[in-house]
């Protein structure tokens, strides 16, 4: 639905990065990379992840709620509840019908059942928590959020793998223009870097192995990249209709003015070696904004730091989009947030218009010669009229949500 | 008894301590019937006692919770 515009009026960041949206910003316009070896992963072939520095959820919830609570549900409400304070909404006073909840992950909690595994093997079925199901199932990530914050209009969680947390935006901007609701928190969250999952990303050859220098493994674009660094972490924001914000006088970081969604109908993990998918969700988010592809300025790309999507994903912006946008992957410091990549890299995106500043792509030292864009190798300042950021899900799932300045 | 119990809720299930009082209710130290099921699970574990989540249940307070673990003992 061309011109109905969706604010940001809200938003809310845990990353490798830091606890919060100003931390989260600053290390990605600094490119310091969060990327490190992981006790966790002692007795993995790959032993890089990204983590979320100090994360101490007894603090920063209640101790109680923490303890019921699997850590991707934990990043969530941390995220929320600075993304709404930034909104400037008190849960306590706001028709909580109105309020809907659409949050994207590609796995739930997947450290709970490895734990319970455990409790399985070495103690017997009579042992198993009775808060396995409560804790790790995906929709909880929503369900919990409307518990927090009394939000009972529409709740729901979306799976689109890497593309989760795009995907969530898309659809809470839908919700917003069918007049489902009028305040949406959506965002996607992730905590996958257990010792089971990671074990599977490595059997399929996805991640790096820079093991001698891990800081430097994630490396988009770069013509020595390897593969991707998992990270952990929540995206949320506070989107309202515009013209609802404007008339509370609500600040407002962004707007969100397209959303694509495409299969690619290929593989179960390989983007299409063409991007036809991909280029295909960015002209359905421009035409969404009424936008000419030509006129994109900037790209906050999916930029995974593996060799196949890196390349597929640049030759697709050079055919697409014409005007040469400033092409930045915030992976290289970040990591790759999964399920709640798609979200954190909107937030950047957003902060990137409101702010006119474009992080560069930590890591990448000589470019992939195939790649002709242009790529922000230094923080660039620059006014941006409209942005697009990418999401890419293994099952062949592709976003692409259009930004704009408030 | 008391302060066994008081361990565990605190310690384990995170319940804050000055809440736990021999006149809390479950609701007081909100014991809903999944944590209740988590009791009974360390009250094995922790001190050997096997009091199910149903017999949990019927006792109101902590201090009846307490009178349970005392008479289950008893009988060991």
């Amino acid at each position: 639905m061309a011109g109905m515009d969706i604010a940001v009026t809200g938003l809310g960041l845990v990353t490798p990065g830091g606890i919060g949206v100003g931390p989260s910003w600053a290390a990605v316009c600094d490119g310091r990379p969060a990327a490190a070896l992981d006790p966790v992963l002692a007795n993995n072939p790959v032993q890089i992840s990204c983590r979320v520095p100090g994360f101490d959820p007894e603090t920063l919830l209640s101790a109680r709620r923490a303890h019921r609570l699997d850590r991707f549900v934990q990043f969530a409400l941390v995220a929320a509840h600075e993304a709404v304070a930034d909104a400037g909404l008190d849960p306590r006073t706001w028709d909580g019908a109105r309020v809907g909840v659409v949050l994207g992950c590609a796995d739930g909690g997947p450290g709970t059942v490895e734990e319970q595994h455990h409790v399985l093997r070495e103690q017997g079925a009579d042992r198993v928590s009775p808060l396995l199901l409560p804790m790790q199932l995906p929709n909880m990530l929503a369900g919990q959020t409307a518990i927090e914050f009394g939000a009972t209009g529409p709740n729901l969680v979306v799976a689109t793998a890497c593309a989760s947390g795009a995907t969530a935006i898309g659809t809470a901007r839908d919700l917003l223009v069918l007049g489902r609701c009028d305040i949406v928190l959506a965002g996607g969250s992730e905590a996958m870097i257990t010792p089971l999952v990671m074990a599977g990303f490595a059997q399929m050859g996805a991640l790096s192995k820079r093991h001698d220098d891990p800081a430097s493994a994630s490396r988009p674009f770069d013509v020595d990249r390897d593969g991707f660094v998992a990270g952990e972490g929540a995206g949320i924001l506070v989107m309202e209709r515009v013209a609802d914000a404007r008339a509370r006088g609500a600040h407002v970081h962004g707007r969100i003015i397209g959303y694509g969604a495409t299969a690619d109908a290929h593989h179960m993990t390989s983007p299409h070696p063409d991007g036809t998918g991909i280029e295909a969700a960015v002209r359905a988010a421009l035409a969404d904004a009424g936008a000419d592809p030509d006129d994109v300025q900037h790209v906050n790309a999916h930029g995974t730091s593996t060799p196949l999507n890196d390349l597929s994903e640049a030759r697709m912006i050079q055919r697409s989009l014409r005007g040469d946008p400033l092409v930045t992957s915030t992976k290289g410091v970040t990591g790759h947030l999964l399920g709640a990549a798609g979200a954190v890299e909107a937030a950047f995106a957003v902060l990137s218009v409101e702010h006119e500043v474009i992080p560069p792509v930590a890591n990448l030292v000589m470019p992939d010669p195939r790649i002709e864009i242009k790529l922000a190798q230094t923080v660039t300042s620059m006014p941006i009229d409209l942005a697009l950021s990418n999401s890419l899900g293994f099952g062949g799932q592709n976003t692409a949500l259009a930004i704009a300045p408030a | 008894m008391l302060e066994q119990l008081k361990e565990i809720l605190s310690n384990k299930l995170k319940v804050s301590p000055e809440a736990i009082t021999p006149e809390a209710t479950r609701e007081d130290i909100e014991l809903d019937s999944l944590a209740v099921v988590e009791l009974s699970l360390l009250l094995k574990s922790e001190l050997d006692l096997d009091i199910s989540d149903d017999d949990l249940l019927e006792a109101e307070t902590v201090a009846d919770m307490v009178r349970l673990m005392e008479e289950r003992s008893a009988k060991v």
